[in-house]
């Protein structure tokens, strides 16, 4: 340990530090100021930026000790007093952000840009490449980027010198770091858990020493074999991180490795190694989607075939007679995708306390506060009351945290038999190894339109490369969109010794668009159609239908020219996709609107992972009172049996659930009000139970309380690309998003959220895949370096636009728009890519590498 | 444990320690390694941040961060210059250090995983060979086939440099780098040498400089290839060209042949297209990195247009 005296936000201290602490770690646990957040540890996403003698700096690659004598400032000394620095005022007008956990290392970087740009050049405003490059050592993964554009452009112009407006009422909140994520919780007398992993993709494993800590659980069960490589076989605490780890890595356990396949195509020989080779491990098999898998047949690694079947065997017919024929309306294409990582900003974290034998309290960062606590309620055989979730700021999930992960029950179990709080925080390795995946896919697609454009056929078989887990299934998707026509879909898993796939934002939905929207692409190329008229035809979903009408207007479409037109190095071209997706709800969801010391608190024990809930709820109670949102107490983000059963934030349901609900709520608790000041009215309560639509969808329920409405929601991307001929690096230049989901509540957020899914769907089209190594089956791309997301200067032009008819029957007229706008942008830029050069790329990611070779 | 030698004479390293300069590279590895090793700290050092220039040599401390490079040295060097501001991003060159960039490890997936042991971790395989290396080697020099990192070694190559070390002796790049065919190690420098300061000759009267890396994003992306060229003109005729390129081979490799090729006339589409076909001479592929060999030609041509555009 070496004392250094610093100054760290104006006052003076002396921290004691070790020579190898980075300064992250001092800041946050040290000092306490959990407004910088550690991701990639690697010095890539900048979520730590700190500013270190007014430069910005990595903090998790600047050892503690360089400040040393230094004038340190975090997030939480941006401000002066309550004065928010202009860059932090900006972010809340424009909306740069949206879960916020990159937010304070972004304003950190951005307010040295600001601050010495309009040192040296007064209120001009810089260009998006002179603010990419500035920023270009930030990363935000929900895709905030285009507001983070306008926000820094606008504090250059000086616009945001004063006190402004806040597009979403808790963004204050994380642009001063004050918002506490699950990660911030540091328990006092707390212990540090980390999970033992199994380094071998396949192995039997002894039985778990539970000598070989302090605190040990078992996580691998009865079957006492790993079939992944990063599997979780149990979990230790210790007083520190560093000692916890240090136990874990000397873990006395058993591991005895046996053959494994990380690769589908050998995967499926007849002599490969079985991956679940029991009736029980096949049983106990992750399951990759959310809710109940399909039965199925299994065959070695084969899981399947899950039909889709309408007239499946005219469907055949009609195509095998069209490829005799060569008939050009057929169009056949082999596509696959790689597997794609949620990389939430939060890892997959939590702190559970039961010191208290009475009272179980764990604090976690998930999308389904409600749904977990359930869960562990009726796990651990608890009361309702005797238990609660805590979730106050989620740091982004995109699926991947909607069940009860291992990790939760390893914290609890070990705070049980410690009587101690257990912190248990994945790493950024962790995170990009086995947290889930979107599975990868390898699709053979027919599509056959007739001489009138009209849907004849379709036969899709699709693989899902889920890694060890099943249900990867996308075909049903592909066959519920566009209008009844012959059709068969047949998808198998092709099961892996590789970590297995998670829900993923639309799971399924850009994987069989890829094959699906590439495939109308060829056949209105081979038949000499315009592709959205050609949409027209095929479709008869009139919300999507007015979209193709909206797009066909649009001057980027009609300038575009024929494939493979442009002859220069660099080639431009336009492409569209098209988007279908199913109505979810939660029909048990509750709002509470009451009125604490005069002020209006409206309650739910549902949550916000950044698209914006907190704001939708907050807006209802504002329309009915006609106040300002800011004005409203929002409580989400705890579940305790006592606050009301809210929804999952996932599957597009949160908004159509809790929007109406809310408003009938507050309009209730209006009437009992009766036009009396709120002062004179603190107690008065209302909670309303989320009305029925006026159309029934389907009559089940699954087990998160999801349940399937009546209608589909579509979107439609036109994406403009440039292709380097000479590079092989592709930009997308410019995407239009028009997306059908009836009443926008929150347009600010929801457009946010939109501009997400199409950065999200360019990092599939382009960047992300998680890569195994074949020798051992680790994840190699298990750090922010070699698993690439998509960068601030990688970010198009954007314009969205919202069409509202059509969804009457829904109370609020309004559906959830999370999944149908994610699972267009990627094929739109497949077939730009096809328009600007001929070639039609058909595997993602589009690496420069394949670029290359496409066009040789 | 920590020291903060003040001066090169009181520099010691035990056994087993580590020397720190920005600590952008070893704070990762540290990290993901669980290590906590006696760290000397190099910052305490006088003058081992900033740069001083003379007629004949420009001295750049090693503790000079990368940002200090790009911004002093862009008139009199703008390759080196040009080529550092490009490289990582804004946070990692406001820390990182020059020094520490020279002799920063491997970016090999396989070396980086705390699982995984290969030649440069004390294993004795590159499991990358035989495993995934599609940002490896293109030119296959080594029993490790993955890039040499260092940007700034690469543009080093186009300059007369001298390392300096704290003992006072001097090493040529060459002596710092290798050949490329010693697998088990990043640089050639014992645990216990630390560059004080990397002396360059003075710029070309009117030089220029260029620098381009091929990515598949907008920026802060290891380099697939990268290029880097000095060069002096006559009017439209180049006088005096070098030329490196880095990301294919386990060191960055200057291109006598190319800048040969580009001396002594102009930069004209063809004799551009020269160059870049030469820079890929003696090019060995593995089975992952085919494309660099097209790269290569393709970045190296772009290099050049940057040049010629100024």
């Amino acid at each position: 340990m070496v004392a250094i005296p610093t100054n760290v936000n104006g006052t003076a201290v002396e921290l004691n530090v070790d020579g190898h602490e980075a300064a992250v770690d001092v800041i946050r646990e040290q000092l306490g100021l959990t407004g910088t957040k550690l991701v990639c540890a690697g010095g890539v996403c900048g979520a730590c930026t700190i500013q270190l003698d007014g430069e910005a700096v990595a903090g998790c690659l600047t050892p503690a000790t360089a400040m040393r004598n230094a004038e340190v400032t975090t997030v939480e000394g941006l401000a002066d007093g309550d004065d928010l620095h202009a860059v932090q005022r900006a972010f809340m007008a424009h909306d740069g952000l949206q879960c916020g956990y990159c937010t304070p290392g972004f304003v950190s970087a951005a307010a040295v840009f600001v601050d010495g740009w309009r040192a040296q050049q007064g209120d001009a405003e810089p260009t998006r490449h002179e603010i990419a490059d500035a920023l270009a050592g930030n990363l935000c993964r929900c895709g905030a980027y285009e507001g983070i554009y306008r926000a820094v452009a606008a504090a250059c112009r000086g616009e945001h010198d004063d006190v402004g407006p806040s597009a979403r009422v808790d963004a204050e909140d994380k642009v001063t770091g004050a918002a506490m994520y699950t990660a911030d919780v540091f328990p006092e007398n707390g212990l540090h858990a980390v999970i033992v992993r199994s380094p071998i993709a396949a192995a039997d494993v002894g039985a778990t020493p539970m000598d070989g800590a302090p605190w040990v659980v078992d996580m691998l069960g009865e079957l006492r074999s790993v079939f992944y490589a990063g599997q979780p076989i149990a979990a230790l605490a210790a007083d520190s991180l560093a000692e916890a780890r240090r136990l874990a890595a000397g873990f006395p356990i058993k591991i005895t490795p046996k053959p494994f396949v990380t690769d589908p195509e050998s995967a499926k020989a007849d002599n490969a190694p079985v991956v679940h080779d029991s009736k029980e491990a096949r049983k106990a098999a992750p399951n990759t989607a959310e809710g109940v898998a399909f039965p199925a047949r299994w065959n070695g690694n084969v899981r399947g075939p899950v039909s889709t079947r309408f007239r499946g065997i005219s469907a055949n017919r009609r195509i095998d007679r069209a490829r005799s024929n060569s008939d050009p309306g057929l169009a056949e294409l082999t596509v696959g995708t790689g597997m794609q990582l949620h990389t939430s900003f939060e890892p997959h974290c939590t702190v559970a306390d039961w010191s208290d034998p009475q009272k179980l309290v764990v604090w976690t960062s998930t999308q389904a506060v409600n749904h977990i606590h359930e869960e562990l309620a009726e796990h651990y055989g608890l009361d309702a009351t005797a238990i609660e979730i805590h979730a106050d700021f989620v740091g982004g999930g995109f699926g991947a945290k909607i069940a009860v992960s291992p990790d939760m029950h390893a914290a609890i179990q070990l705070s049980k038999t410690a009587r101690r709080p257990v912190r248990l925080v994945l790493d950024r390795r962790e995170e990009l190894t086995a947290t889930g995946n979107r599975p990868g896919s390898s699709t053979e697609v027919s599509l056959l339109v007739g001489d009138d454009g009209g849907y004849e056929a379709m036969v899709m078989k699709g693989e899902a490369h889920a890694g060890a887990g099943i249900n990867g299934a996308f075909g049903l998707l592909a066959a519920l969109t566009y209008r009844r026509a012959p059709k068969l879909t047949q998808d198998r898993d092709i099961l892996t010794n590789t970590p297995p796939g998670a829900p993923f934002r639309g799971p399924g939905g850009p994987t069989a668009a890829w094959a699906l929207e590439s495939a109308v692409d060829q056949a209105a190329h081979q038949t000499d159609r315009d592709p959205l008229e050609l949409r027209k035809t095929l479709d008869r979903n009139q919300k999507r239908i007015a979209l193709y009408d909206w797009a066909l207007d649009l001057d980027l479409w009609k300038s575009r020219t024929g494939p493979g037109a442009d002859h220069g190095r660099f080639r431009r071209g336009v492409g569209v996709a098209a988007a279908n997706w199913i109505y979810n709800l939660d029909p048990s969801t509750e709002i509470e609107v009451a009125i604490e010391s005069g002020r209006l608190v409206v309650t739910t024990a549902s949550q916000d992972m950044g698209t914006g809930s907190k704001t939708v709820l907050a807006k209802a109670v504002a329309e009915v009172f006609e106040v300002e949102p800011a004005d409203v107490v929002v409580r989400m983000g705890v579940a305790d049996g006592v606050n009301p059963h809210g929804p999952v934030s996932g599957g597009s349901r949160t908004t159509p659930s809790i929007w109406s609900t809310t408003l009938d709520a507050a309009e209730r608790l209006k009437q009992e009000v009766g036009g009396r000041p709120l002062t004179e009215c603190d107690g008065t309560h209302v909670r309303a139970k989320r009305a029925k639509d006026d159309r029934r969808g389907v009559p089940m329920t699954l087990p998160t309380s999801l349940q399937v409405g009546r209608g589909f929601s579509g979107a439609l991307h036109m994406s403009e690309v440039e292709v380097d001929t000479l590079t092989g690096k592709v930009r997308v230049l410019t995407v239009y998003g028009g997306i059908a989901v009836g009443r926008i509540h929150s347009p600010v957020t929801a457009r946010n959220q939109c501009e997400g899914s199409i950065i999200q769907g360019i990092g599939l089209a382009l960047y992300e895949q998680q890569v195994i190594d074949p020798h051992t089956g680790l994840t190699l791309s298990s750090n922010l370096e070699d698993y690439r997301i998509p960068q601030l200067g990688d970010t198009p032009e954007m314009h969205i636009h919202f069409h509202e008819e059509g969804w009457d029957h829904v109370p609020g007229g309004g559906v959830g728009l999370g999944e149908v706008a994610t699972i267009s942008p990627a094929a739109s830029v497949g077939n730009a890519i096809f328009n600007a050069t001929g070639w039609r790329p058909t595997h993602l990611p589009i690496r420069p590498d394949r670029v290359l070779e496409g066009l040789r | 444990m920590i020291h903060f030698p003040e001066s090169y004479e009181t520099i010691e390293v035990p056994a087993g320690a580590v020397v720190r300069s920005g600590g952008t590279d070893l704070q990762e590895r540290l990290r993901s390694h669980n290590a906590a090793p006696t760290i000397v700290d190099l910052t305490g050092i006088a003058g081992f941040a900033g740069i001083d220039v003379n007629d004949e040599r420009v001295r750049i401390g090693g503790g000079t961060t990368m940002a200090t490079v790009a911004r002093e040295l862009r008139a009199t060097h703008p390759a080196l210059a040009i080529a550092t501001g490009s490289l990582a991003t804004p946070q990692v060159r406001a820390t990182g250090t020059i020094a520490g960039n020279l002799t920063q490890h491997s970016r090999c997936w396989y070396y980086r995983h705390p699982d995984i042991d290969c030649f440069k971790s004390g294993g004795d395989s590159c499991p990358a060979r035989t495993g995934r290396h599609l940002y490896g080697v293109a030119f296959d020099t080594s029993d490790c086939v993955h890039p040499h990192p260092s940007t700034i070694a690469m543009a080093l190559r186009c300059y007369d440099v001298a390392i300096v070390l704290a003992d006072g002796t001097t090493r040529t790049l060459g002596d710092v780098l290798g050949d490329g065919s010693d697998a088990t190690r990043d640089h050639q420098l014992a645990a216990d040498e630390v560059i004080a300061a990397i002396e360059v000759g003075p710029g070309w009267t009117g030089e220029r400089g260029a620098y381009f890396r091929s990515i598949s994003r907008f920026e802060a992306e290891w380099p697939l290839v990268e290029c880097v060229v000095r060069a002096r003109f006559d009017g439209d005729v180049v006088s005096d060209c070098r030329l490196a390129i880095g990301g294919v081979a386990p060191v960055p490799l200057e291109m006598e042949v190319a800048a040969s090729t580009l001396t002594g006339g102009a930069l004209t589409d063809e004799r551009i297209a020269d160059a870049a076909a030469a820079s890929t001479e003696g090019a060995s592929p593995l089975p992952e990195t085919g494309y660099k060999v097209a790269l290569i030609e393709a970045t190296v041509r772009e290099t050049l247009e940057r040049l010629r555009n100024g």
